[in-house]
């Protein structure tokens, strides 16, 4: 977290490649594609046509075609990079368990078809490293007594080896990369509001980076493949081929153990313990009207509209799934009946989370007030639990409360804090952009505040009596810093003032 | 319209859309509610919580007309929720100087405006989506 | 001016990252036999003969099948095990009894060695028996190559006999 803070301050917030990762890996995809698609139109499938018809591309035509291939090696490269960040960030900020295993899970095979697309790549240019690929591909795949014949010997000798073996490689290597485009759509199923693309400056940026480094270092062909000769030494391309070398140092039984050992790991790690089960949302239809505002904010399309079903006038109802529901209350911060200010009856929105009610978010706002001595600068902190701790802060005229995520704050509870004076400013403070563990509460939230989504804080709230300072667990030095700032103003301004200005009588707009 | 303090529901108020008129109907109710509240010598804290309920009510039913006027593609939408957002902020207002005791000259300025704040903008811009679902395809 | 700065470092995270891609793309190599070696591959794939005679079927045994599966002649499925031995310079480099592939014993014996080696004059001797015969082999090779360093020699078994490939 505080390397992504210090990155912060390199790239800015909004460029930041860390908040990003996937959609970087997504765009050099697209990269990798279209230069694809170039290189395609030239390669022959044949035996040395292969070789000679990349040989062209690269030195008859460095001034695009080359250019094309560096791009096409490089953008690559860099989206293997990108999905190894991104798996290790997921994991490391526990974004994988409970309704999300269908992201993590989904990944996994992403692994084995981009590793087997940037293989069959390389294999294709048909140089001394494609032999060498090809020799121990083969070699291991024959660990299996699968085939018939080891399939190895179609690399025994020049004359083994037939010029159709290519339009199979190239078939490969055009069909692998399709089907993990069809899984690249199925990981964003669950995922609303997805990050498809990186943000302007980064894909700009990023792409003048690896057309820089392919008119620098163009990526060229080793020599000549030739089966009557070994070929040894290669330059490997340790990004996808690094589990050769493997090979003969542990043995193929191993390297196997090894690969399917640790797919079948990873594709269990959603449920590996500690189990942590948090009670699904739950609609009240009493209090539902059908408005569909938790539908459209849920980060997981965790929430569906079906048709009424208590015979109410309303034509629709939210329903919550609960085996992809987190629990994180955004939908709960979203619902306009999550207002606090006192009723006839309980404070029941009409949806809620049962770990953390609305109800007893208000109780819990209303304790915490009343341990705030009298003095002109009270502040109401609204944290969340997954960022920096707020508790440690109170005192000194700091009350607390944290919920399990900032954008389950209905934006009137605010307008409840200030206008029942329970304090005299409120700060909001939670995962910082681009870091929020349930990926949009924080910006759902900020832009509630601004007033450009629903629910909008009231406009008659004074906005100079709110504070949002976004603090990850690293932060608490500038979080302190910020709240004593805040806290100084709060005395100087001028009290809020319950007087009517003026309301329309009957007059017409 | 009113007689006295209340507010009567009368067919021309009919917008077309069954949860839109079952709401404004409620609300109708719960605003006479308050008003004879306010008439009588009622419990104060009685009439501030009956108010939390016209809010939330108001609320959640602003946010359904919203949602049906953009499924609809209502062309007047962004005006209409403006006045929408404007309303909420009057009617915190309200709640507000209620709680203040501001009531204390005369209450029956209050009630009016209380009625006011939902007749105007009922009769103008509620009344404008009568036919919405008629001319558009559901 | 902050600007300025925030772009400069940008430059370089970029430039640290355009080496990092660089570098791994292809300038780490990997040696999997040292240049002054060399490699024999030994792989074939053969069918030895049948395991046991084939005989005619009595007119007995024609009707106890279905009428379509009469063949006058049974051989049997399964195939003997194929004997090998490589010998370089009189050395055994390698003697396998291959058994045949197949559920039912009826496919080719495979083999597939690496096997490395000096560069230099070498004698190769190789043996091979397809049939059940106690003493004797039923094929033979012998030949005497010059094999240069870095160089792959690739001996298979193809049709009549031993076959050398080597380019």
């Amino acid at each position: 977290m505080w390397i992504e803070g210090w990155i912060d301050h390199i790239f800015g917030q909004k460029w930041n490649p860390t908040y990003c990762l996937g959609a970087l890996g997504y765009y050099y995809f697209w990269i990798v594609s279209i230069s694809g698609i170039y290189v395609y139109i030239f390669f022959e499938t044949g035996i040395p046509d292969a070789f000679m018809s990349i040989e062209y591309l690269t030195n008859e035509q460095w001034w695009l075609g080359g250019i094309m291939r560096s791009l096409h090696r490089y953008a690559s490269d860099a989206m293997v990079a990108m999905m190894v960040l991104h798996i290790i960030r997921e994991f490391a900020f526990d974004r994988y368990r409970g309704g999300r295993w269908f992201s993590w899970f989904t990944g996994v095979p992403m692994l084995w078809m981009v590793m087997i697309a940037g293989i069959t790549g390389y294999w294709l240019v048909w140089d001394e490293l494609a032999q060498y690929v090809a020799i121990t591909t083969t070699e291991l795949l024959d660990w299996f007594p699968i085939f018939g014949e080891p399939i190895a010997r179609n690399f025994l000798a020049p004359s083994h080896l037939d010029s159709r073996f290519f339009t199979m490689m190239i078939f490969a290597h055009i069909f692998v990369p399709l089907f993990l485009l069809f899984i690249m759509w199925i990981h964003l199923q669950r995922v609303a509001h997805s990050t498809i693309n990186p943000p302007r400056g980064l894909a700009i940026g990023t792409f003048l980076m690896l057309l820089v480094l392919s008119i620098i270092k163009p990526a060229t062909s080793q020599s000549i493949a030739d089966l009557s000769t070994i070929p040894s030494p290669v330059g490997i391309d340790w990004f996808y081929l690094w589990i050769y070398p493997l090979i003969d140092i542990v043995g193929p039984a191993w390297i196997w153990i090894g690969l399917l050992g640790g797919t079948a790991l990873l594709l269990i790690v959603p449920w590996l313990p500690p189990a942590k089960k948090v009670p699904a949302a739950v609609v009240n239809l009493d209090n539902c009207n059908g408005c569909t505002r938790c539908v459209v904010d849920c980060p997981f399309s965790a929430i569906t509209m079906q048709k009424r079903t208590d015979g109410m006038a309303f034509d629709q109802e939210a329903i919550v799934n609960p085996d992809i529901c987190v629990a994180c209350g955004i939908c709960v911060g979203a619902c306009p009946t999550a207002s606090p200010f006192r009723r006839a009856g309980e404070f029941i929105p009409g949806i809620d989370l049962p770990g953390l009610s609305a109800s007893t978010l208000r109780d819990k706002v209303e304790r915490a007030a009343s341990k705030l001595e009298g003095r002109p600068d009270r502040i109401m902190v609204f944290g969340c639990d997954k960022a920096l701790r707020v508790d440690k802060f109170r005192g000194k005229g700091i009350a607390t409360v944290s919920m399990p995520c900032a954008g389950m704050l209905p934006p009137s509870f605010i307008d409840f804090v200030l206008s029942r004076k329970l304090a005299d400013g409120v700060v909001v403070t939670g995962c910082r952009r681009g870091e929020c563990h349930y990926r949009l509460g924080q910006i759902w939230l900020e832009e509630r505040l601004d007033g450009v989504r629903d629910p909008r804080l009231r406009k008659r709230v004074p906005r100079e009596r709110v504070n949002r300072i976004w603090a990850s667990a690293t932060d608490g030095r500038m979080f302190a810093r910020n709240m004593a700032s805040f806290q100084g103003t709060l005395s100087d301004l001028k009290p809020i003032d319950h007087k009517i200005k003026k309301i329309k009588d009957g007059t017409e707009q | 319209m009113t007689t006295d303090t209340h507010i009567v529901w009368r067919e021309i108020f009919s917008t077309g859309i069954a949860s839109v008129d079952y709401e404004h109907q409620e609300l109708i109710k719960q605003i006479n509610h308050v008003a004879t509240q306010m008439s009588l010598p009622a419990d104060p804290e009685h009439i501030i919580e009956s108010l939390g309920d016209v809010f939330a009510q108001v609320s959640a039913h602003f946010a359904l007309e919203e949602s049906i006027m953009r499924r609809m593609k209502y062309e007047d939408y962004h005006d209409h929720k403006e006045d929408h957002e404007i309303l909420l902020d009057e009617i915190r207002d309200i709640m507000d100087a209620y709680e203040a005791k501001q009531y204390d000259e005369d209450i029956g300025k209050f009630i009016n405006m209380l009625n006011n704040w939902f007749l105007n903008h009922f009769s103008t811009k509620d009344a404008k989506l009568h036919g919405l679902l008629d001319s558009k395809d559901d | 001016m902050k600007k300025f700065i925030q772009y400069t470092a940008q430059a370089l995270v970029y430039a640290g990252f355009a080496w990092f891609i660089g570098y791994f793309s292809n300038i780490p190599q990997y040696t999997r036999i040292p240049e002054d070696l060399a490699l024999v591959k030994f792989s074939f794939a053969h069918g030895a003969k049948p395991k046991g005679e084939c005989h005619t079927l009595t007119r007995e045994e024609l009707l106890a099948l279905a009428p379509n599966m009469r063949k006058p002649r049974s051989c049997p499925r399964e195939r003997l095990p194929v004997k090998v031995e490589l010998k370089m310079d009189g050395e055994t480099l390698l003697k396998e009894t291959l058994i045949p592939t197949g559920l039912h014993g009826d496919g080719p014996s495979v083999i597939y060695k690496r096997l490395v080696i000096q560069p230099g004059e070498h004698q190769f001797h190789i043996t091979l028996n397809d049939t059940d015969r106690e003493e004797g082999y039923d094929y033979i090779s012998q030949k005497t190559l010059t094999i240069a360093p870095g160089q792959s020699l690739a001996i298979d078994f193809k049709g009549s006999g031993i076959e050398f490939v080597y380019e």
